[in-house]
């Protein structure tokens, strides 16, 4: 396992869901959708895939040793606001699209309109270069074109900043594998990100922690 | 963020005069005092309804009721609610206040199925048996309220308006000139939606999914893991932690 700097150069803004995007959730992402194949597409909705492939990280305890995005320039986030048709079953003839039950929705994306996005892990190098590679956009509405991915670059790094950098938590982590923490919350701090069971109080990233 | 806010702020005051605020404002309280005996000004904590309630206890009367709806802690963050309670007693403080507390609001449940909401909400309106209910609702907001008219017969209850021709310019200069407390809250999303989109309504709530409130997980990202089991002594998501940041 090698202590790994992973840059992704932007074409177009990145929106997000969270203030931050997760490494192991994104290379989590990338190796179920290659083990699936197709089928990634159709899983069930009422017993969602509750298992994790194997992925090319370092695990300290219960976490991965991947931190959140770092956002290059560092920008202030904006909002864009968009339209989108329901995907209901429409019936035939005139509807409302205007208001009522087949009202559009409003869709708001937060976007950070950052040149790159750096993420710090540690991990097989060869293996995270070869998923990483695979990601054409990052972040949240990517189908309407935001996170565009132009190039990747993996390289290697002399210390292991997935965990802390410079005593700064550099992902969320929970508190009871913290000696001191400066400020914390609930947070999801292993994939998968939408689940409960991942949720405990943990140090909120980028701010001063000590591990036990 | 202070130079953003002092532009908008020299903004709103200029607009004050412009706008004939004051006339307004004096007309809505004119017009909500035939309706305060044996009514209730509700007040949600928002931004209209605050400038309304300003009006009424400033220009109408002080000792009025206030009735508040308290969504719970899946729906509204503690440190928000907390906010409008001091607002409010800010605001009027001879107010006899009323809080109902949303039964199912410390549930997760709260934030996927809105109809035991209503349900809840208008027999509580009914049990408190107040005639008049005023309310901040304005014409401005949208083509439903606008048919609405100013004065509403439901017939257990009566829905009274105010301020019913502000436009969202009017009810900032109000705010900005008379010092009216409103959760700080609104300046971040105002900051990022605009000041005529920026409302307080309930958050990470599914019933406002369709109404653009994805950005809640991004400014209010510290209560979107709220858990149930953490009203059990325990703190809840927002009550830990340094707040907003402004």
């Amino acid at each position: 396992m090698t202590p790994l700097k992973v840059v992704f150069f932007l074409r177009t803004p990145v929106a997000l869901g969270f203030p931050w995007i997760f490494f192991d959730s994104l290379i989590a992402h990338v190796a179920l959708r290659e083990e699936l194949g197709e089928r990634y597409y159709s899983l069930p909705t009422k017993t969602p895939i509750d298992r994790i492939p194997d992925l090319p990280l370092k695990r300290w305890r219960d976490v991965y040793v991947a931190s959140v995005s770092v956002f290059e320039h560092e920008a202030e986030l904006a909002v864009y606001q968009f339209y989108k048709r329901g995907d209901f079953p429409f019936p035939k003839g005139k509807i409302r699209r205007g208001s009522g039950f087949f009202k559009d929705f409003i869709i708001r994306a937060a976007y950070v309109p950052a040149h790159k996005v750096v993420f710090y892990a540690t991990g097989e190098l060869e293996e995270v270069e070869r998923l990483v590679k695979r990601v054409s956009a990052l972040g949240k509405e990517r189908n309407v074109g935001f996170g565009a991915v132009k190039e990747v670059v993996v390289e290697e790094v002399e210390e292991e900043w997935g965990l802390v950098r410079g005593g700064l938590a550099m992902r969320p982590i929970p508190v009871k594998l913290l000696r001191r923490y400066e400020d914390a919350a609930y947070l999801a701090y292993k994939p998968p990100y939408w689940a409960k069971e991942s949720v405990d109080l943990c140090a909120v990233p980028f701010t001063h922690v000590e591990l036990a | 963020m202070s130079s953003w806010l002092d532009r908008w702020r020299e903004y709103f005051l200029s607009w004050y005069d412009e706008g004939a605020v004051e006339e307004k404002a004096r007309e809505a309280a004119e017009f909500a005092c035939r309706y305060v005996d044996g009514g209730v000004v509700s007040v949600s904590g928002g931004k209209d309804s605050m400038a309304m309630l300003h009006i009424i206890a400033a220009m109408c009367r002080e000792d009025v009721d206030v009735f508040h709806w308290d969504h719970g802690p899946a729906l509204m963050p503690r440190q928000i609610e907390e906010e409008i309670l001091q607002n409010i007693r800010a605001v009027a403080p001879r107010a006899r206040l009323v809080v109902r507390r949303y039964s199912l609001g410390v549930s997760e449940r709260a934030r996927v199925d809105w109809r035991p909401w209503y349900r809840e909400f208008f027999s509580t309106l009914e049990e408190l048996g107040y005639r008049h209910h005023i309310l901040g609702v304005r014409a401005d907001e949208g083509k439903r309220r606008r048919v609405r008219g100013r004065v509403v017969d439901r017939g257990r209850w009566v829905e009274v308006h105010p301020i019913y021709s502000f436009t969202w310019r009017d009810v900032w200069a109000y705010i900005f000139r008379h010092g009216v407390p409103v959760p700080r809250v609104y300046y971040v999303y105002a900051q990022h939606v605009g000041w005529d989109k920026a409302r307080l309504t309930t958050f990470h709530d599914r019933e406002f999914e369709k109404y653009g409130n994805q950005i809640d997980a991004v400014f209010m990202w510290r209560e979107k893991n709220y858990r149930e089991e953490k009203k059990r002594g325990v703190e809840t998501g927002g009550d830990i932690g340094r707040g907003f940041q402004l």
